[in-house]
């Protein structure tokens, strides 16, 4: 009842709280014109994230841990398992990043091709700090001391049957060797909570597949359930120097499973400690 | 690259163009003692002032570019003579005449009377507005302007036609090849002028371009410099910043009608545009275009421009100044 109450105040107050105040008082210094050429609108981003922040914190009752482990500055590419049938997870992380860590950071999602061709959608994830997944976008970011968010199970990720929850896809190699030829950090994060925002689905893939779309999910409910959520955060991962961005597959793939493996583990680990839910699998 | 000594005859095409004008003016004070020709197939510029610079108003076909190169010889020759497609009165056929065979020409003739270099002004239009654009885009990059608007084959062809030119005689004349962001200024009367500081125009809500403007008298200080510091080369001018079209409607202050660009670009396959709006802008203004700088870096400087993009749209509330202040 009580959280309830917060969240009825949250949702209608008519300024946002002092925390979120701070964390945008300190990104309006990093990007003093309130746009950057790839099309983030400071102005729009806090529009959305004063709205979406009572859910945030009421509704998806999201829980930090490791918020410690974030760089405040220099370019890392954060790598989170992917779930929950709409990319809701992405929001949540980038909130937990912009208002639930010391230094607040803008993550800019590395964003699939048709997000950009579809109208409104692609300017509304531009506007929130998208990027297009494209590898030279995604140097020229990290080359400006950037943090990208990836999701290298890439629309499989999310696209999974209620029997898949929470077993990752294997990862595409292509964010790590980004994160070689720029000599940045990759920062190790597990989403446990999101799977359940749609408990029970099935994927109309040939439904999907000809109507030229990634993913169809059809499940009974519409709005996502309140499943509390919890993001963990692991320490930066420094990369080896011993291996070139020109290494083959099969080198780069050891390294990438090693990582897929520890987030797995850090998935694992987190649906041992999550709070109950009742349409959590046991 | 070229010494002054070297410079004292230029021939400019295009010469009726704003930009044409201002920089013949800037060649007069950095060389005071050279000798501009300007050909251009509008009419002279009441405006005109000539000294030093004669203008001829010719149809733009080989015979009358030869008897322009015979009846003098010159050390320059600027091409900024491209029919835009906002130039309602050409034809397409005569526009793909002029720009290809036409360019084609010059650059024949050119070599043929031992010009020292040959300075040409295309449009970062060739990489063509697609959603899978890499943001700064490097002069490497495919031009894939056709893909979508086949009419733009003599943009595309004009600048490739330049290109494969300059390589197949860079060691008897030197080339510079300019893709410019849009220029903008208070002298230049073109489509991205005019549709920032109309009122009423639409402004779309579906889609969010990010634009890079270069203010005239950057883009002619750049046109001046190519003569000494630049050597043969394809080059995008664009500055570091961007701003939104939104934006930049906003910070303009005009009247602007919020509209699905999609809805529009559909519409437009069974009702007309207007004849001034070419159908592949539309396109601009759902994906950025965002070219790289980097490669004419290397030879002006890191600060090579005056104007930011944001400096530019401000520069277009005050009325215009003497190119020097």
């Amino acid at each position: 009842m009580r959280t309830m109450l917060k969240f009825a105040k949250d949702l209608t107050a008519t300024k946002p709280n002092k925390k979120f105040i701070t964390s945008f008082r300190a990104l309006k210094r990093q990007y003093p014109s309130g746009e950057d050429p790839w099309g983030l609108d400071l102005g729009f981003f806090r529009k959305v994230f004063a709205k979406f922040w009572p859910f945030y914190k009421h509704y998806f009752k999201v829980r930090i841990f490791g918020g410690e482990n974030v760089p405040a500055q220099g370019a890392f590419v954060a790598t989170s398992n992917h779930s929950g049938q709409i990319a809701l997870d992405g929001v949540l992380i980038s909130t937990a990043f912009f208002s639930d860590i010391p230094t607040p950071r803008i993550l800019r999602p590395m964003v699939e091709r048709f997000v950009y061709k579809t109208p409104f959608l692609g300017a509304w994830i531009a506007s929130m700090g998208g990027i297009l997944g494209d590898r030279s976008n995604c140097h020229t970011i990290l080359s400006q001391d950037e943090a990208v968010l990836v999701f290298p199970e890439g629309v499989r990720g999310i696209a999974k049957n209620t029997a898949q929850f929470y077993q990752l896809e294997p990862f595409t190699l292509g964010f790590y060797r980004m994160a070689l030829e720029t000599g940045a950090d990759i920062l190790p994060i597990a989403v446990v909570g999101a799977e359940e925002f749609y408990p029970y689905v099935f994927q109309a893939q040939w439904v999907a597949n000809k109507l030229g779309l990634p993913c169809l999910p059809l499940t009974p409910n519409l709005i996502p359930l309140p499943s509390p959520v919890d993001i963990y955060i692991g320490k930066p991962i420094s990369l080896p120097k011993d291996i070139s961005v020109d290494a083959s597959d099969p080198v780069i793939r050891e390294q990438v499973e090693k990582i897929q493996q520890q987030i797995q583990t850090m998935v694992n680990e987190g649906l041992a400690k999550r709070r109950p839910f009742l349409a959590a699998k046991k | 690259m070229l010494t002054a000594n070297k410079i004292n005859s230029v021939l400019i095409i295009g010469m009726a163009g704003g930009l044409a004008r201002r920089l013949a003016s800037l060649l007069i004070k950095t060389y005071p003692s050279v000798q501009i020709t300007g050909v251009d197939n509008r009419d002279k510029p009441r405006s005109f002032q000539g000294k030093n610079v004669t203008f001829q108003k010719i149809k733009y076909n080989r015979s009358n570019f030869e008897r322009v190169f015979r009846s003098q010889s010159f050390d320059i020759v600027y091409h900024l003579g491209r029919i835009t497609h906002a130039d309602i009165w050409t034809k397409a056929s005569d526009r793909n005449d002029i720009n290809i065979i036409g360019t084609q020409k010059i650059l024949e003739l050119s070599l043929h009377f031992a010009v020292k270099k040959v300075v040409l002004l295309s449009t970062y239009h060739v990489y063509g507005a697609y959603a899978d654009n890499p943001l700064y885009i490097p002069e490497t990059f495919p031009l894939r302007a056709t893909f979508k608007h086949p009419e733009l084959v003599d943009v595309v062809e004009m600048d490739q036609s330049a290109t494969n030119f300059m390589w197949r005689h860079r060691d008897d004349i030197e080339i510079v090849v300019f893709r410019p962001c849009s220029i903008i200024g208070r002298r230049i009367r073109n489509t991205m002028y005019t549709y920032l500081t109309s009122n009423y125009t639409p402004v779309p809500i579906d889609f969010r371009p990010m634009f890079q403007f270069i203010h005239e008298n950057d883009m002619t200080r750049i046109l001046l410099m190519s003569l000494e510091k630049m050597p043969s080369g394809v080059f995008n001018v664009a500055p570091d910043d961007t701003v939104s079209i939104q934006k930049a409607k906003k910070v303009l202050g005009s009247q602007t009608i919020p509209t699905p660009v999609s809805l529009v670009q559909a519409f437009s396959k069974f009702v007309a545009l207007p004849s001034s709006v070419p159908a592949y802008l539309l396109d601009y203004l759902k994906f950025s275009c965002i070219i790289s700088n980097k490669e004419i870096k290397k030879y002006l400087g890191e600060n090579f421009l005056q104007y930011t993009t944001w400096k530019t749209l401000e520069s277009l509330l005050r009325p215009p100044k003497d190119l020097d202040s």
